[in-house]
């Protein structure tokens, strides 16, 4: 049956139960041969210090990528905090009780089978929105932390923002994941109204808690909706918006198989896999986007670093009403997002 | 204990104008100033009155993704951020909170004020402060003592006098 986890799911043999929330309870995920037995706990207390490094050890033993982070974080969000440079230095040499201990040791053997971090400690944080995270919906990236800038920019410079503009500025999200994007631009702007789609339920589901916990849900209206097969009920969904933001699946199927495990076990392959050229999703968005947009409205894309000029060109060739306006870097100098406006 | 971790990097350079909006953070917009000189903000906020706006085009940073091709195909939740700024060659490392954002701006927000001692020195905001703090707990310390000593005067008036000596 196909679950969340797409074409790849009989392949590896590990699913959610189909449409179900929680993960299964086991301490080794994968596909892995070796047999992964949890570190004991240690009979004697220990610090929060001597704990991190341990686990730090195990990690580093297993060949868990970031060991050294991984352990850090786990350990902060037990003892309260974001991170661990911002507990007090005392808090670090204290011993840790009994029940902390376990818990440490719980989390971290999650860790050990490769869970991503967000994951095992169930949030993570987004700009200034602290977020809940569930698999398999995809886990936020720090570059698209950029992308909701580059949005913020151009809607805080928007012309004629006065009462009448404003009132009418909606945004479309496609792919709206855990609500990162559009929780965000509805936080930093108390006008903004926006719709959100997603083709996973369990994705629509976590934007709709995260939307709560924020106190956001009356300026957000949620939608589980697959671009590629409903398109017509994409159109019908809003009136004409002045934004369309997306970070749709743009990894291309040939190097889904070399994806490291956090992400190929346990992130929705849905989510990342655009097709031989990447593009299937990105093509479908640019091809209703004249339809969803107002005259002067915009498209704002997070895509490969080999797309932009693909993106240019087919879009010049096969969609009139659209216009490249330009593609801007990433943090790391890589080309990652591309702008287009409609014009009529 | 060492938190960096050593990831291989790749050190890029910043050359785009990044106007950085206001979320619920605290540093305020930056707009670059035309090129080559540091102006000195209007006093607007009490935490940041006077210190140099920052050039992008003077700012190198780096950001550890690893070398493949990032975004949707990395998850990594390191997010240390490290800026350099190219004419002093001060550097600030961030990595305060879980997001790469706001890392980016605390990151900003310290270099103004280390660009703002190397410049003014003596005279830099965060030195004039504190030199005041420490005026200002001297002189009240001074004082205190100033009390004591005349109190411990009055106290060998009052038993002079009553010893019956003759006071002049």
């Amino acid at each position: 049956m196909r679950g969340p986890l797409g074409s790849y799911c009989r392949r590896f043999g590990r699913l959610t139960r189909s449409g179900g929330l929680k993960w299964p309870e086991r301490p080794c995920g994968g596909p892995a041969v070796h047999t992964c037995r949890a570190p004991a706990l240690p009979p004697a207390s220990i610090t929060v210090l001597e704990a991190v490094a341990l686990w730090r050890k195990h990690f580093e033993e297993r060949g868990v990528t970031e060991p050294e982070h991984s352990s850090h974080s786990i350990m902060a969000h037990l003892l309260g905090a974001k991170t661990i440079e911002s507990l007090e230095r005392e808090k670090l040499t204290q011993f840790l009780s009994r029940e902390t201990a376990e818990q440490l040791w719980e989390l971290c053997t999650k860790r050990l089978s490769r869970m991503p971090v967000q994951y095992v400690i169930e949030e993570w944080d987004f700009r200034d929105l602290t977020l809940k995270m569930r698999p398999p919906v995809f886990i936020p990236r720090p570059e698209t932390e950029e992308l909701v800038e580059l949005v913020l920019t151009d809607l805080q410079m928007k012309p004629g923002s006065g009462m009448g503009a404003e009132a009418q500025c909606t945004c479309l999200e496609v792919g709206c994941g855990s609500g990162a994007i559009s929780l965000s631009l509805l936080k930093s702007l108390p006008w903004l109204r926006t719709v959100a789609l997603d083709q996973s339920q369990d994705a629509v589901d976590l934007t709709r808690e995260n939307a709560f916990s924020l106190g956001l849900q009356d300026r957000l209206h949620i939608h589980h909706i697959d671009v590629l097969k409903d398109a017509d009920s994409v159109v019908s969904l809003c009136s004409p918006v002045s934004v369309l933001v997306s970070n749709p699946p743009y990894l291309f199927s040939e190097d889904m198989t070399s994806l490291d495990p956090e992400i190929l076990w346990f992130e929705d392959h849905v989510a990342l896999d655009g097709g031989e050229d990447g593009l299937r999703v990105i093509k479908q968005i640019l091809t209703l986007a004249p339809q969803i947009l107002a005259n002067h409205g915009r498209v704002y894309l997070e895509v490969d670093p080999r797309h932009p000029p693909l993106i240019q060109q087919w879009v010049e060739a096969r969609v009139e009403e659209l216009r490249y306006i330009q593609t801007q870097h990433d943090i790391t100098g890589r080309p990652r997002f591309c702008i287009l406006q409609k014009e009529k | 204990m060492s938190l960096l971790l050593p990831l291989i990097s790749r050190v890029c350079s910043v050359s785009r104008r990044v106007t950085w909006r206001g979320c619920d953070c605290v540093c305020p917009v930056l707009r670059p100033p035309p090129a080559g000189l540091p102006c000195v903000l209007a006093a607007g906020k009490r935490s940041l009155p006077e210190l140099p706006v920052l050039n992008e085009d003077e700012l190198e940073e780096q950001f550890v993704r690893g070398s493949g091709p990032g975004g949707q195909a990395t998850n990594k939740t390191s997010n240390c951020v490290v800026l350099r700024h190219i004419p002093t060659g001060i550097v600030v490392k961030c990595h305060q909170t879980r997001s790469v954002d706001i890392n980016r701006k605390r990151a900003r927000d310290i270099m103004r004020e280390k660009l703002d001692i190397a410049y003014k020195g003596e005279n830099s905001e965060i030195l004039t402060r504190r030199k005041e703090s420490v005026q200002k707990k001297q002189e009240k310390r001074r004082k205190a003592n100033d009390n004591l000593e005349r109190k411990r005067l009055l106290k060998e008036v009052l038993a002079d006098s009553k010893s019956g000596s003759d006071v002049v």
